[in-house]
């Protein structure tokens, strides 16, 4: 009796190869983002509106925490609170929905087969969307609070291309260790918490972080340099932090990382799920 | 020409024996892995067939035999931890009742995302989106969530996508059961048509569907080929082997 182990139509795929099937079905991944898009409002009185709304009310309570309650930040503190904010959350939405991605799709998952990585990679997209929406609230409100638009505004699409990278890379090893582990869910959500106040969101480095540390802390958090960097060029009109670089490393590392797991696991997370 | 091969097919899945896995298990199960390596539990094994273009499949077997299993090989959503599968051609997929669809979605949202999934453009499903509605006798409820449909409903649609998305191979799973009298005799007429169209894959208990459309039948039991080949005769083996049981 012959056994061969199956390895040629079902390889361990190199990156490149994952990230060409995901191009080939780029139409599963449209659908997927709008159907997810339409089942979160759906049946809701203000619809659409939440997509505005959300971000607004999560912006208000931490500006009553801030600054009314704790009688911190500056007159541009909202603005600033805010761009970081979004920033964090599109990070922190897609981590959350990246680890239980191919477990929630079970169903689909067993039925047919497609680019698994599609799965956490709408989560990503979601989450950009809602960024987006979110901008959309944040621009009269630059104007109102009387922000500095400069020529480093240019910096955003390359700063929001930084954190798209390493999205993905922390998405693609979330969704096979969550499809593994269940408990990660658990863990990410405290996890998330943890880094929210870690990162210069509620607070500014030079600020709230002692002058001897911060050098350490840029360097330890990518999301210091990076955060940052959105204040600088969205609000303040200032080039971007030089530690975006730290930023920019850790996401392709990250990236290749993830990217390397997934392809590696993909088809073990079938019979997983 | 032969369009679907599997060669000493073998599908295997990680036995749990707890039910509640506590987190000294994670290290025991580790070590048992080495110690024990063939405690793995084979869904399939030595599992070797083919089909011809055109031909008409019908996999028999008792719950849990495998039969979805295979289903899912053909349909490339488990590659084969042993041996060897060609499939050549696209694969139209239709699960048991409606399984794959997804509940907060309105069963013309799932139309398309199905089919999409299968490998359709947009344009394709636009121009089979109408036949599929009629064809499922959904009316209304079409716009509606899948979650509200009833399980008649559910296979109606699904039945009414695998037969309608064109593909060169269409697998399914038990779906001429559900469903009324009146839509059982429409399917049947359909699969009729369908069959010597494509190249189907049929799972089913009832006997007289697959002596039926069947050209070649498989049976299987507890993963293994019992038999092969003839539907008169794998089917006469299967009923007598029933009867003893």
């Amino acid at each position: 009796m012959r056994i061969a182990i199956h390895q040629r139509t079902w390889p361990t795929n190199p990156i490149l190869e994952q990230f060409q099937g995901i191009w080939q079905r780029r139409e599963v991944l449209f659908h997927l983002v709008r159907y997810e898009m339409k089942a979160e409002n759906k049946d809701k009185v203000l619809g659409f509106l939440w997509s505005f709304l959300n971000p607004l009310l999560l912006l208000g309570t931490y500006v009553v925490l801030v600054s009314i309650i704790f009688q911190r930040g500056g007159p541009q503190f909202p603005i600033l609170l805010f761009i970081a904010l979004l920033s964090w959350r599109w990070f922190a939405t897609s981590l959350s929905r990246a680890v239980n991605s191919v477990t929630s799709k079970v169903r689909l998952v067993q039925t047919v087969r497609f680019p698994l990585a599609i799965l956490p990679l709408t989560g990503i997209a979601v989450g950009f969307f809602d960024w987006l929406f979110g901008f959309l609230v944040l621009l009269p409100m630059l104007v109102v609070f009387e922000a500095t638009f400069s020529v480093h505004l240019l910096w955003l699409p390359v700063l929001l291309l930084i954190q798209l990278v390493g999205t993905i890379g922390a998405c693609l090893l979330c969704a096979v260790l969550g499809t593994y582990l269940m408990d990660l869910t658990n863990i990410i959500q405290f996890l998330i918490r943890l880094g929210m106040y870690m990162s210069p969101i509620l607070y500014s480095v030079g600020d709230r972080i002692p002058e001897d540390y911060q050098t350490l802390y840029m360097y330890v958090n990518p999301f210091a340099g990076l955060l940052e960097s959105y204040k600088n060029v969205v609000v303040l009109g200032s080039p971007p932090s030089e530690y975006v670089a730290v930023a920019a490393v850790m996401a392709v590392i990250v990236f290749f990382a993830g990217a390397w797991y997934f392809a590696r696991d993909e088809y073990k997370l079938v019979k997983a799920a | 020409m032969e369009i679907i091969s599997a060669v000493d097919v073998g599908i295997r899945f990680k036995m749990l024996k707890r039910k509640r896995v506590k987190a000294q298990d994670l290290v025991r199960d580790q070590i048992n892995r080495f110690r024990n390596p063939d405690g793995d539990f084979w869904a399939l094994r030595n599992v070797s067939f083919s089909v011809k273009q055109g031909e008409t499949l019908g996999i028999i077997g008792r719950n849990g035999s495998g039969k979805s299993t295979l289903l899912r090989v053909i349909a490339r959503v488990y590659p084969p931890d042993e041996g060897e599968v060609a499939v050549k051609g696209e694969v139209s997929t239709l699960f048991g009742l409606g399984i794959g669809f997804q509940p907060d979605l309105s069963g013309l949202d799932n139309i398309y995302l199905s089919s999409i999934l299968m490998g359709l453009s947009k344009k394709q499903i636009d121009g089979i989106v109408d036949e599929i509605v009629d064809f499922a006798e959904l009316g209304d409820f079409i716009n509606m969530p899948v979650k509200t449909y009833s399980s008649g409903m559910n296979s109606r649609l699904g039945f009414a996508i695998a037969v309608n998305v064109d593909r060169d191979i269409v697998l399914i799973d038990e779906i001429l059961g559900a469903g009324d009298a009146q839509f059982k005799k429409k399917a049947d007429k359909r699969m009729a048509k369908l069959i010597g169209e494509r190249t189907v894959v049929l799972v089913s208990h009832n006997l007289p569907t697959i002596k039926k459309f069947a050209h070649k039948v498989l049976w299987l039991d507890k993963g293994r080929v019992m038999a092969f080949g003839d539907p008169k005769e794998v089917i006469q083996k299967y009923a007598g082997d029933e009867g003893q049981a």
